[in-house]
């Protein structure tokens, strides 16, 4: 099976590429890169007038199977995967179950393939249940396929715990993710602690309820040695934290997402849940601290942190809905909404190169002998339409909004699994 | 000319500084002689408490009745509404039923906006959770008014939880918009300082701000703050922040105490203080029927016709 992707401009930041190129894909790998190649039989991708990356990875999604599947299956999540531009997504372990077992990563692994739409990369539980007490089993659960491991949603709250998880899994490659969010210090919070909650007589979690998780992990991770990972940073103050840990030699990357980047603590008027996500979204301060360590390096990746929920859910009272909202197919438009000013290399090292290197998976490059994984996108403004979305999630708060960047066609392994809008069922190589 | 009536009373802040005062006017009004039972005649009006109430139920219930309504009175479980069905399905149903007006309470801050959004008919926000209960704010500006006979210049002083009242939020915004000074007090666990504004100071120590207001509003204190770590114990609360005998002396002969209910004697305040000829608490909760009905005959009515 061969696909070439023809005339569009290729971002490759590892080989240090801006020019157009055509890419030649086959049998899964890229084999070619070159100008005006021949199309000898392959699939075309009219990649004209676009730009041609290598495929984006959204390293954390929820994607709610098993266990919450009126919410999200792995098969709605890896369409909508598809239809954002993403080639690739890494899942958390807040399922029912959570993937703390080898039989339920497995069995991840296998729908994920059944459906073929986006590779699927498991994040295994830190503890079992995601309890906080005790580990769960890093090494079969790496070799099941987990690539990472995190309690996401909630932190272990006893350190000793967490400690000891570092250091027992501290010679596997699979990084440590954490979800930055102190129980006590959160409290019932629905909102970020500033001026809007008190005016609206709400109940806000400070900036500090996440600064303390990030500076505990950053010295369990310089105690471990352990490769860390911080999820979703929302905070000016945890940024400086991750300096500061980078600077003592601590193995540190970190990840922001679409609604902390645009989004400020002023949407709670209305008192409805759209706008509620963990951790909250805050102040101009942060957002601007945010901003700026995207440009300046400090910020690894871009992830959604997609969180898909029935609209029922979504609209019950702000202190019982459940928290985060869709992500994966607003992505691409939310960041370059968000940072109008940020270059295409860096864009691509955000969505594709870090996100590779920092999980350990094939990607981030359409260097010869790479995997063939494609995203190709323009800077077209489309209107969000959130009943569209082919998630589950029909929520987000950039719903109605003007975006003004969007994905034209995802490749996955040389299979073109979307393109001119729709999305399409993995043909099967020829046999 | 008749005015286009607000639909719902969800703060002090749906209705503009002239439309406080004609609902003040009318309510003085209403004080001064009774109006025919007649204002109200026939509209369903459904009183919906999740929370339990003695004063602010009973207070709305002679309103309704004073103006003619047919009151309605339903106190269901805190829980029963949020689980099963949706607040729209909850408010299709009362408005099917016939409810033109609900006067709602419920421990969440926002029921009441939620409930006005999906409600095709008034809604009077009786209390929601920490964040407005304008008809109390509009019943102490009314007491202010009647004593001071003017809003702007006057510096009243706010004591104790802000941080937990739903009376203090919605004093603020009305007094802030008639032009009243409004200094907050209490320590830093009750008052953020992010409660500070235009108009809106803070303070932590009550003796220094006692002899510069021309009105003192004390809120209850719930023992609950000491169960959840936020007051160490009411012993030392009440040492920096109880209107007491020693603090009455501060305070200046032309000025009032508020309170909006229901006081903890020896806590917040001593016997002392509601024994003093300045107290107008029973002013306060007299004013609040006369302003309820205000409030009810300006939402469905309309802005009376001048004569």
């Amino acid at each position: 099976m061969k696909t070439l992707i023809r005339g569009g401009r290729l971002v490759d930041p590892v080989q240090g590429i801006d020019a157009q190129r055509d890419v030649l894909i086959e049998n899964g790998f890229v084999s070619r890169i070159g100008e005006h190649l021949d199309a000898d039989g392959a699939r075309v991708v009219d990649a004209a007038n676009a730009v041609v990356a290598p495929g984006f990875i959204d390293m954390h999604v929820h994607l709610r199977e098993p266990g919450q599947t009126y919410k999200e299956t792995i098969a709605t999540g890896t369409a909508a995967a598809a239809a954002g531009g993403f080639t690739a997504v890494a899942c958390m372990p807040n399922t029912e179950p959570a993937l703390d077992a080898v039989s339920i990563v497995s069995e991840v692994v296998r729908r994920a393939d059944a459906a073929g739409l986006a590779r699927v990369y498991p994040i295994g539980a830190i503890t079992k249940g995601r309890a906080g007490r005790e580990l769960a089993p890093y090494h079969l659960l790496a070799e099941a396929g987990c690539v990472a491991f995190s309690d996401d949603g909630s932190t272990p709250r006893d350190a000793r715990v967490l400690r000891n998880a570092a250091r027992y899994a501290a010679d596997l490659p699979c990084v440590f993710v954490s979800h930055c969010e102190d129980p006590d210090l959160k409290g019932d919070a629905v909102m970020n602690e500033g001026s809007a909650s008190m005016r609206l007589g709400l109940e806000g979690a400070p900036g500090l309820a996440e600064d303390v998780i990030v500076a505990r992990d950053l010295l369990i991770a310089a105690d471990s040695g352990k490769a860390w990972h911080i999820a979703h940073v929302s905070t000016a103050t945890s940024l400086d934290l991750i300096r500061w840990a980078r600077a003592r030699g601590v193995r540190v990357t970190c990840e922001v997402t679409p609604h902390h980047l645009f989004f400020l603590d002023d949407r709670f008027d209305d008192y409805r849940a759209d706008s509620k996500v963990n951790p909250p979204l805050r102040g101009a301060h942060d957002r601007a601290a945010l901003r700026a360590a995207v440009l300046d390096g400090t910020i690894d990746a871009f992830a959604t942190d997609h969180a898909p929920h029935g609209v029922d859910e979504k609209a019950q009272l702000l202190s019982v809905a459940p928290v985060g909202f869709s992500g994966l197919e607003i992505a691409l438009g939310a960041y370059a909404l968000a940072l109008p000013a940020l270059s295409l290399a860096r864009y691509v090292e955000l969505l594709s190169v870090n996100p590779a290197r920092i999980l350990g998976v094939p990607g981030g490059t359409l260097a010869a002998g790479s995997p063939g994984d494609v995203t190709v996108f323009a800077d077209r403004p489309w209107t969000v339409d959130a009943r569209l979305f082919l998630s589950k999630g029909k929520n987000t708060p950039f719903d109605g909004m003007l975006l003004p960047r969007r994905a034209l066609a995802t490749i996955v392994e040389g299979a073109v699994v979307f393109e001119h809008g729709c999305v399409l069922p993995r043909e099967e190589a020829p046999a | 000319m008749r005015t286009v009536p607000p639909r719902s009373l969800l703060d002090v802040d749906d209705l503009s500084p002239g439309e406080i005062v004609s609902v003040l006017d009318r309510a003085v009004a209403f004080r001064d002689r009774l109006p025919p039972r007649d204002l109200l005649a026939g509209v369903p009006v459904l009183n919906l408490f999740f929370e339990a109430s003695t004063r602010t139920a009973t207070s709305f219930t002679l309103a309704e009745q004073r103006v003619g309504a047919d009151v309605i009175t339903f106190a269901p479980g805190a829980s029963s509404l949020g689980k099963g069905e949706t607040i729209a399905d909850t408010a299709l149903t009362l408005h099917g039923i016939g409810v033109r007006v609900i006067v709602v309470r419920h421990p969440e801050s926002g029921f009441a906006r939620r409930l006005a959004d999906a409600f095709d008919g008034h809604v009077v926000n009786a209390g929601d959770g920490t964040h407005a209960h304008p008809t109390q704010a509009l019943l102490d500006l009314m007491t202010l008014r009647q004593e001071f006979d003017r809003f702007g210049g006057l510096h009243v002083a706010i004591v104790g939880d802000i941080l937990h009242s739903r009376v203090a939020r919605s004093n603020i915004v009305g007094m802030r918009a008639l032009g009243i000074e409004v200094t907050l007090v209490g320590p830093p666990t009750l008052l953020p300082r992010e409660f500070a504004g235009d108009g809106v100071r803070v303070e932590r120590d009550l003796d220094a701000v006692l002899g510069r207001v021309d009105a003192v509003m004390m809120l209850r204190i719930q023992r609950e703050r000491i169960d959840t770590g936020l007051l160490p114990s009411l012993d030392d609360y009440t040492r920096r922040y109880q209107l007491n005998r020693t603090r009455l002396r501060s305070l200046r002969g032309d000025a009032v105490i508020l309170h909006p209910g229901p006081y903890n004697r020896g806590i917040e305040l001593t016997d002392d203080v509601l024994d003093d000829p300045r107290s107008r608490y029973v002013a306060q909760v007299r004013n609040g029927v006369f302003v309820r009905m205000s409030v009810l005959d300006l939402l469905v009515n309309g802005a009376p016709v001048p004569a």
